[in-house]
């Protein structure tokens, strides 16, 4: 029996970038079926990947990137597929990489598979900021969980079964980064890092805008706290 | 007005007024009763204060603060800073609540859609 995949690509206003991105997906793993999660967008979002053959829930609201993420799980749960995977709408992801990320979760051999542009040299070069950051969540989750996560800002993943039942009722709302996956971690769940290109984003806006820049060390340091030491509801 | 000091003039004035509007948004249904007790407190807090000089003075001496004006702050500050934090908790739980519905209007809406797809497809 094969697995059945669901690929969620969570969506804030991306219209211009979603069409490349979806033929994209079909032509690389076309067994696999699509969700857009369509972020409460004030553009054309939801008609587009509609039209291209996605399955399309929409928010009323904007939720936020991990919300929509959420939301994804919740669907995927319902509809009985074995594993999620997380991808980008920009364009950032590419589908090419889907087998080798898929590969350890289908295998049985970890329960969440992180395409990483740090585990062999990728030739991903990120801004000095961005770049900091990284730096100090690896080490943060290094510190937590006593071995490395090297990137733990990736938004390509893919999870089993058993980690979309817990995240579709308890997941960060606006950045699933290092503190989902010591939370993870520490729930008995295998992680594994899988070497992935990423590219730069080819249309829209990303999520993270310069006020979130500014908030994001200090929420996502105190998330990781708190996923060390709260109790897995 | 010869046994009353302007501020207490004031003070109970203010004091009244703050319960009247209190209680006629309770009325209208602007405000809820859970809400109205906090500031119905409040009130009281400012009428006993503001109007008894004796235990304003006497609070400010067992407290050790140096003016009776830094009692009235002290208090006023704290009851500021617990409704906030009040209200910060609630809404932290309103935020939760309100994704928790926004996220199955999402997939209720996706059903319906499915369903009304099928039933289309193939009438009955």
């Amino acid at each position: 029996m094969t697995a059945r995949v669901l690929v969620v690509i969570p969506a804030h206003n991306e219209q211009a970038s979603l069409p490349a991105t979806l033929a994209e997906v079909r032509a690389q793993a076309p067994t696999v079926d699509v969700l857009v999660v369509d972020d409460g967008s004030h553009d054309d979002t939801a008609r587009v990947a509609r039209a291209l053959g996605a399955t399309v829930v929409r928010h009323p609201v904007n939720l936020g990137v991990g919300g929509a993420l959420q939301t994804g799980f919740r669907w995927a749960c319902r509809h009985g597929y074995d594993i999620a995977v997380q991808l980008d709408a920009d364009g950032q992801h590419d589908p090419r990489y889907l087998e080798a990320l898929l590969a350890p979760v289908i295998a049985g051999r970890s329960d969440v598979s992180i395409g990483s542009r740090f585990v062999s040299s990728t030739g991903y070069r990120a801004p000095w900021n961005r770049r900091l950051g990284m730096l100090l969540f690896s080490g943060v989750v290094r510190l937590a969980l006593g071995r490395p996560i090297y990137d733990t800002t990736s938004g390509f993943r893919a999870y089993n079964r058993k980690v979309i039942e817990v995240c579709q009722y308890d997941f960060p709302k606006d950045f699933p980064d290092a503190p989902l996956l010591i939370a993870l971690a520490r729930r008995g769940f295998r992680l594994e890092e899988v070497p992935v290109v990423m590219r730069e984003r080819t249309a829209g806006r990303s999520f993270y805008t310069l006020g979130k820049q500014l908030y994001y060390p200090y929420k996502n340091l105190l998330a990781s706290l708190m996923a060390l030491i709260r109790k897995p509801i | 007005m010869f046994f009353l000091s302007r501020t207490q003039v004031i003070t109970a004035l203010g004091a009244v007024l703050l319960a009247l509007y209190v209680l006629d948004l309770v009325r209208r249904r602007k405000l809820s009763e859970e809400y109205s007790l906090l500031w119905v407190m409040a009130t009281v807090v400012i009428a006993v204060l503001g109007f008894s000089t004796p235990l304003l003075t006497w609070i400010t001496h067992a407290l050790g603060f140096l003016g009776e004006s830094s009692t009235t702050f002290a208090f006023g500050l704290a009851f500021s800073l617990a409704m906030l934090l009040y209200h910060s908790l609630k809404q932290s739980r309103l935020t939760l609540e309100n994704h928790a519905l926004a996220r199955e209007l999402t997939l209720l809406r996706d059903e319906v859609e499915t369903l009304r797809q099928a039933g289309s497809r193939e009438p009955r």
